[in-house]
């Protein structure tokens, strides 16, 4: 209903006089007095009652206006200008290497978060080793150093460039030496600008020390052979192996390529050819590699050589005095029948020990000439340059600095501060040397005695190249510009040597002059590739020279000096190792493989032993050594350790690493020596307890499995008769009734399938999972607490045989004496998710966070989880993990991601979780989704090996098996319809995706 | 309810002689019409010391995540669900004195009632807080309900027995309370009638606008059996569903249908323990001794002894029923119970639930104040332990060894607990102060009946049988109230 009518307000409106027209025209009929308010006596004016109102409703307008704001600000810039390769949300990945493997290093948005091995790559391309996955958190590191350093205060490098140029001036005036002290450097362009370096400066010298040394080796098979390198040794060769104390799966040399050698010969796919091999292992301590042998002989220290002995003895039917006696009656039995088996595979076979004295590496030449080994299984022609440390180098650089002859010193990726065991000789020889210039990242132990400290860059930031192999030639590139005011140290060198060059168009030109000439590949290829080998060069049969008499004399007295006391085995741990990253979080909570300690050594002393002296679990002793150097460590009861004898890890004790790393256990380096030239770490040591208890952070802590099948296992004997034996799988099975319906999954079924021999227990995996998924590091009292938050474990079990019988309740055990505790089987099982069908977790979610896709995964959506944790308890697999604080912003777990740089480590494609919910292993839905659209934007059906779990990607021995079981064509189908497969706790038909493969133990029958 | 005469050798349910209306209502309403004592206001600051225990744990947890107790990968509950289902279970009893023994007609919940409805009330609440306590992000607890959301489908999952819980609890809140209430109306109308001033008005506003007519005392008569009736599966159900959180799981020592009665028996058992607790010491520091006899305190131990024989033979039943399953990792769990690291939690669970309550064999035993009181909390301990068991001794031992693990508390776990118990009294005493403890109007019922001087006046009428005056005497000898000389009388 219009209406025409018009009321006016006003007569002024109904005249529309000029001032009303004017006034108007502006929203408020009188100005504000705004002005009169905010100015100076508005200001002091009362408030009058009558503006009580006012004030209380603007200033709760205002207020709530205010708090409005419920998101918080983050600063994240866009791409002003879209770099070229960089697509928001697509990985970009560069072919770089480390320690002379091929990776690929996985970027998002120009920062480097994950490292694989190299799938292309011809030599090493194997998994990656937990120090390789966890080398990426190292670039995060926020205790590196910023800036160049002189005499301790930051400064600019043209100031450092000036101070270096003048010492090494004066040394070269002088006529002082200039020495540049390096762990092995097998680059060959460093090399190459090491010699133009020594072109200016004439008395510079290269000295190679490694953290562990393998100099035995070398110098051994130069007294045997004339060849004074590393030989590669073929483990997919030899049919038996013999280790005397050497861990070649886990730390020894290559543990990774030479995981993947051994495993060839025992996986699911070589025992479908009726093929396994057998590894005898001898050893004091329980290694990686002892814990996957099929008989393992607990030997003293000192009585490693009579072992080797009675071998070469019982081999070449000669009679060489020493061989170990009645008083170890099993290893005589056991060498016995290991020398059988050793001449039966003549050729096929290869015989390792870790000790690093030379005399015990000569015997083990003798032993291996001796089984016509060299040409077959090992290969000094291909050498390894992988370990090139000389001790007596470092010895006499020493010597020569002590005296006075050194003027200039660099320290290259070496600490000797830290890992050389005689601080004090060291002390002395430093400071007599001039200048000393350090090229280390952070202020480390050895930096506290340099002038001038002149950070490297880390090798994600920096040009570079290797020689790990004879032949074999890899790329160093970088990934991300370099994060702090580091410059690399090819690049120093280069400018101190008075060259203008860029260090990348002189890598450039060695390579094309030198690596690429001929080859008809180009520099481009190579940064695509990563890599060049120039084949193998034909391996040739050695014969020993030297009188094997005396060499077993020499090599009997050194193994005599540890036969007193309590003998001590220094080892390196699998996730620390030599101790150089010792500030990476995510390898100190990484379980070490067999007794499941994280954040700590400690000294390990079997069950008998330790009750003989009194010790119990949890016990702090005082070990004091022969050089008189003590620590303090608590003990772990470890069984298989031999009678009289510890092992405690080196590695640890960092002081000055940085703020995760610091004081995380005890040094345990000066207990080493150097006998004959090389370095070895053994000792003899006195044992007290302190009276003092500390308990160990333990990711598990029952080590038996009581009886029950979620382990099944066979010996190769009985799996020759029948495929099936152990895993109980013969095909049929019982009808079962389900009260839920069966899950259908038309399109794809992903499911895992896991070879219980093919798996070793290195737990590289476990850093993987922990990179790709965002994983939390919690540190070492919540580990305590029983809160690690690892998706995927590694479960260790043992079983001892007593009398034919296995053992494993724990009330059985309780009554076993000290002795039979030391005949022990290992087995190691990944566990993870099992994605079940009728999965226990999903029904028990009150708000659905858990739920079934129809690809057969079980989902877990963060946002809906409100934390019951009822899922966990009822997850029969304990495979659910709680978020029980803000890990991310807890000043509590100070040692991880609680700072923004660090947190560029994190994987944008997955979410990270907040407090109060659950999470667990997604199978990598990341890693699915990506493939599948990959194969999508390609329009083609996705197929077998596109996609692969972060798990299996870093496994060497391809133990884990991940793909599509609706595909029969596809891997882990086939995998799967192997008859070894079981799934554990089947019996409860909660229908797992997860296939295991029962362990087979090719035991040595007498 | 009944005016006619009860037999004489009932015993009396009201002791004490010239007992009238007025002095029922005197005696009942001297709590709450008068200043505390000084043993309530040392009760009260140690319940509010307890409370605000509690309130720092559960704020401290709040702000610092679940991290703060001692639950690990392994064991995801411990003491929040103990805690939880202890609560609820003492919750049990006042439903049962108030819905199941008044359709079954047994007066003598008249005198008890009130009290053990208003423990019901309180106990649920504590159990409630745990609810909502024990999730890792408590703010999204009403994400337990199907409430319509902006997410479209998104509902709750009608499988999980956790959502059933919430209908269950609330529900059981819901009912007690409304059961509760209307019990209150015609007392607080008596209140508000004695009352002045701002007093007057509030009791007048809370009861309701109660006149007393004929036609509201039939209404509320109906309304108290509707609500009986609606109770009364409620007394059964809330803690099946319960048991039902650990029955339908796969864990081994969880996975057991016995559970439903198991755990209602169980309940009762500890509710029954936790008013005679209550009671025992009401009834002495609020003269209620006369209302709250010695019949009361017997019966109440009866039915402690059969419920917690109930429960004994359950534990037995378990044991034999592990073994008989043949299934080696339901008979682990229940050797873990016994002989595993918490055999101690197992065997103080059994000795206060199993051994104890046969000590109520013996009438001494039964009918003496102190013993009675101390075992009330042996088995409320025992029942603590029980749901300990359960919950931890499964879950920390179950399929894999690998993940097998200890539970320890944190100092949170434990103020949480001790600051519950602290909240329950601190409101438990408030109630005592603004409200009845025992029902007035349902007491008065009995003063023509089953009350002493009603049988006195029976007894000298002398139309009674003096062998049954005599047993009424000898069965009066236990009363603590009743005198030597009052027992003579009613034979001359």
């Amino acid at each position: 209903m219009d209406s025409n009518k018009k009321y006016w307000k006003g007569l002024e409106e109904l005249q529309q006089t000029p001032a009303f027209v004017e006034n108007s025209k502006s929203e408020f009929a009188e100005p504000l007095p705004i002005e009169n308010v905010l100015e100076g006596p508005g200001l002091e004016k009362k408030t009058p009652r009558r503006d009580f109102l006012k004030k209380l409703g603007f200033g709760i307008g205002a207020v709530s206006l205010a708090a409005c704001q419920n998101t918080p600000v983050h600063k994240s810039i866009p791409y002003l200008i879209k770099p070229e390769e960089v697509t928001p949300g697509i990985p970009n990945y560069y072919a770089s290497s480390y320690n002379g493997q091929s990776v690929l290093v996985k970027t998002r948005e120009g920062r480097p978060i994950l490292i694989e091995a190299n799938p292309a790559a011809k030599l090493l391309n194997c998994g990656t080793d937990a120090a390789t996955q966890a080398s990426v958190l190292d670039l995060y590191d926020t205790n590196k150093l910023k800036d160049p350093k002189i005499g301790g205060r930051e400064t600019g490098w043209a100031k450092v460039d000036k101070a270096v140029i003048a010492a090494l001036d004066e040394a070269n005036a002088s006529g002082k030496q200039i020495r540049i002290v390096s762990s092995t450097l097998n680059s060959p362009t460093a090399l190459s600008l090491i010699a133009q370096f020594t072109a200016k400066y004439p008395t510079t010298k290269l000295v190679e020390i490694d953290s562990v040394s393998y100099a035995g080796i070398i110098k051994a098979n130069q007294n045997s052979f004339g060849k004074a390198v590393i030989p590669h040794y073929r483990f997919d060769k030899a049919e038996v192996i013999v280790s005397v104390s050497a861990d070649f799966i886990g730390t020894w040399l290559s543990g990774e390529e030479y995981t993947q050698q051994f495993i060839s010969k025992r996986d699911y796919k070589s025992l479908e050819n009726g093929k396994m091999s057998r590894l005898i292992q001898f050893e004091s301590g329980m290694s990686l590699t002892g814990s996957n042998a099929d008989a393992r002989i607990p030997i003293k220290v000192s009585e490693e050589v009579p072992v080797l002995i009675a071998l070469y003895n019982a081999i070449t039917g000669n009679n060489v005095a020493g061989a170990i006696g009645s008083d170890n009656a099993k290893a005589q039995k056991v060498v016995a029948l290991a020398s059988k088996e050793l001449l039966q595979a003549k050729g096929k076979s290869v015989v390792v020990a870790g000790s690093n004295n030379v005399a015990v590496q000569s015997l083990v030449n003798a032993i291996n000439v001796a089984l016509e080994n060299y040409g077959n299984t090992i290969d000094l022609d291909n050498a390894s340059y992988q370990y090139k440390g000389n001790d007596t180098d470092f010895e006499s650089f020493l010597n020569e600095a002590k005296a006075g002859n050194v003027g200039v010193a660099f320290f290259l990726n070496t600490n000797p501060a830290y890992d050389y065991y005689d601080s004090k000789k060291l002390a002395d020889a430093l400071e007599k040397i001039k200048t000393k210039i350090s090229f280390s990242d952070r202020e480390d132990e050895t930096s506290v005695y340099m002038d001038i400290l002149a950070p490297n860059h880390s090798y994600l930031e920096s040009w570079g190249d290797g020689n790990a192999l004879t032949g074999y030639y890899t790329i160093v590139q970088p990934t991300i510009n370099p994060v702090y005011n580091t410059r690399q140290y090819e690049q120093s060198l280069l400018i101190w040597s008075g060259s203008e060059q860029d260090y990348y168009d002189y890598l450039r030109a060695y390579w094309e002059q030198n690596i690429l000439a001929g080859t008809g590949r180009s520099w481009d290829d190579m940064l695509q590739t990563g890599f060049e080998y120039k084949g193998e060069v034909a391996a040739q049969a050695y014969s020993f020279n030297g009188d094997i008499n005396s060499i077993a004399q020499q090599a009997l007295s050194f193994s005599k000096s540890f036969a007193k006391d309590v003998e001590v085995q220094l080892y390196q741990s699998i996730a620390l190792r030599d101790g150089k990253q010792g500030n990476n979080a995510l390898l100190h909570e990484l379980p070490d493989p067999i007794s499941k300690v994280t954040w700590d050594n400690y000294v390990a002393i079997s069950p008998a032993y330790a009750k003989s002296l009194g010790i119990v679990e949890n016990d702090v002793l005082k070990v004091t050594g022969e050089n008189g150097y003590t620590v303090e460590l608590p003990v772990l009861l470890q069984p298989g350790q031999a009678q009289g004898t510890v092992s405690i890890a080196v590695g640890y004790g960092r002081s000055k690493v940085g703020k995760a790393g610091n004081n995380i256990g005890k040094n345990a380096y000066p207990f080493a020596k150097i006998v004959d030239g090389a370095q070895v770490l053994y000792t003899t040591a006195k044992i007290e307890k302190t009276g003092d208890s500390y308990i160990l952070a333990q990711t598990q802590t029952h080590h038996t499995i009581e009886g029950r099948n979620v382990v099944r296992e066979t010996s190769f004997k009985d799996y020759l008769h029948d495929p099936a034996h152990g895993s109980g799988n013969h095909g049929t099975k019982h009808k079962t009734y389900d009260l839920w319906n069966k899950y259908e999954s038309p399109g794809h079924k992903w499911v895992l399938a896991i070879d219980l021999n093919a798996c070793t227990g290195c737990g590289s995996c476990i850093v993987a999972c922990n990179l790709e998924n965002n994983i939390p590091v919690v540190g070492r009292d919540e580990v305590r607490r029983r809160r690690e938050m690892h998706w995927m474990r590694v479960d260790r079990y043992y079983s001892f045989n007593v009398e034919g019988n296995e053992v494993t309740k724990e009330k059985e055990l309780a009554s076993l004496s000290g002795e039979d505790l030391d005949d022990v089987s290992v087995v190691h099982q990944p566990m993870m998710c099992q994605h079940c069908d009728h999965a226990p977790c999903e029904t028990v979610c009150p708000v659905l966070a858990t739920v079934h896709s129809n690809e057969g995964l079980n989902h877990m959506a963060y946002n809906r989880c409100f934390g019951t944790r009822y899922c966990a308890n009822n997850c029969p697999y304990k495979v659910r993990r709680f978020n029980w604080f803000n890990y991310w912003n807890d000043s509590r777990f100070d040692n991880y991601l609680n700072n923004e740089f660090t947190q560029l480590v994190l994987n944008p494609d997955v979410t990270s979780r907040t407090r109060g919910v659950m999470e667990k292993c997604s199978m990598c839905i990341q890693r699915i989704q990506a493939g599948k659209l990959k194969a999508k934007m390609e329009k083609r059906p996705l197929k077998d090996g596109d996609i692969v779990m972060a798990c299996g990607s870093a496994c060497s021995a391809n133990a884990i098996i991940f793909g599509d079981l609706n595909d029969p064509n596809s891997e882990v189908s086939k995998a799967l319809k192997n008859e070894r497969v079981y799934y554990v706790l089947e019996e409860i038909n909660v229908q797992p995706n997860v296939g295991y493969m029962t362990k087979v133990r090719n035991t040595l029958e007498a | 309810m009944s005016s006619h005469n009860e037999s004489i050798i009932r015993e009396p349910l009201v002791t004490g002689q010239n007992i009238t209306y007025a002095k029922v209502t005197n005696d009942i309403l001297v709590p709450v019409e008068n200043k505390p004592n000084k043993a309530w206001w040392i009760g009260f600051t140690l319940a509010v010391l307890g409370a605000l225990l509690w309130l720092f744990s559960v704020s401290y947890t709040f702000w610092f995540g679940i991290g703060a107790w001692g639950l690990n990968k392994t064991v995801g509950w411990a003491w929040d669900i103990t805690d939880f289902v202890w609560w609820v279970g003492i919750g049990h009893a006042g439903t049962l004195i108030s819905a199941v023994l008044l359709l079954f007609r047994q007066n003598w919940r008249n005198s008890i009632n009130r009290s053990a409805e208003a423990m019901t009330i309180f106990a649920v609440i504590c159990a409630a807080t745990y609810v909502v306590a024990h999730m890792g992000r408590p703010w999204l607890a009403y994400w337990i309900f199907p409430l319509p959301n902006q997410f479209g489908s998104l509902w709750v999952n009608f499988n999980s027995p956790l959502v059933w819980d919430a209908f269950a609890i609330s529900t059981y809140f819901t009912v007690s309370l409304v059961f509760w209430y209307t019990g209150l109306l015609p007392d607080i109308a008596t209140v508000r009638d004695r009352a002045t001033g701002l007093r007057r008005r509030i009791y007048s506003i809370f009861s309701f606008g109660w006149n007393g007519s004929v036609k509201t005392w039939q209404r509320f008569e109906i309304v108290s059996l509707i609500l009986a009736g609606i109770s009364t599966p409620l007394v059964l159900s809330v803690h099946t569903i319960v048991s039902f959180d650990f029955a339908t799981s796969v864990i081994p020592g969880w996975h057991t249908t016995i559970f439903p009665p198991y755990f209602v028996a169980g309940a009762i058992f500890s509710g029954f323990a936790m008013v005679q607790t209550l009671l025992l010491i009401m009834r002495k520091v609020l003269n209620f001794e006369n209302y709250i006899t010695m019949f009361h305190i017997e019966s109440m131990n009866k039915i402690i002894m059969t419920t917690g024989s109930i429960v004994g033979v359950a534990y037995l039943t378990e044991l034999f029923i592990a073994w008989y399953s043949g299934s080696e990792y339901e008979m682990y769990a229940f050797e873990n119970r016994i002989a595993g690291p918490y055999w101690w939690a197992y065997w103080a669970m059994m000795t206060c639930n199993v051994i104890s309550p046969q000590l109520f064999w013996f009438k001494k035993i039964r009918t003496s104040i102190p013993i009675s009181w101390v075992l009330s909390i042996v088995v409320n301990i025992g029942m603590w332990f029980e749901r300990f068991v359960i919950i931890v001794t499964s879950l920390h031992r179950d399929y894999l060894p690998s993940s097998w693990a200890m539970f320890y508390p944190t100092w949170t776990d434990v103020g949480i607990f001790v600051g519950s118990i602290g909240l329950f009294f601190t409101l438990f005493l408030l109630f005592l102060r603004v409200l009845p403890g025992i029902a007035i109007a349902e007491v008065k019922l009995l003063l023509n009946g089953p009350s002493y001087q009603q049988k006195l006046k029976l007894a000298k009428e002398g139309h009674q049988d003096p062998e049954q005056v005599a047993f009424l005497q000898k069965s009066l000898e236990k009363f603590d109230t009743v005198s030597e000389e009052e027992i003579k009388e009613l034979s001359k």
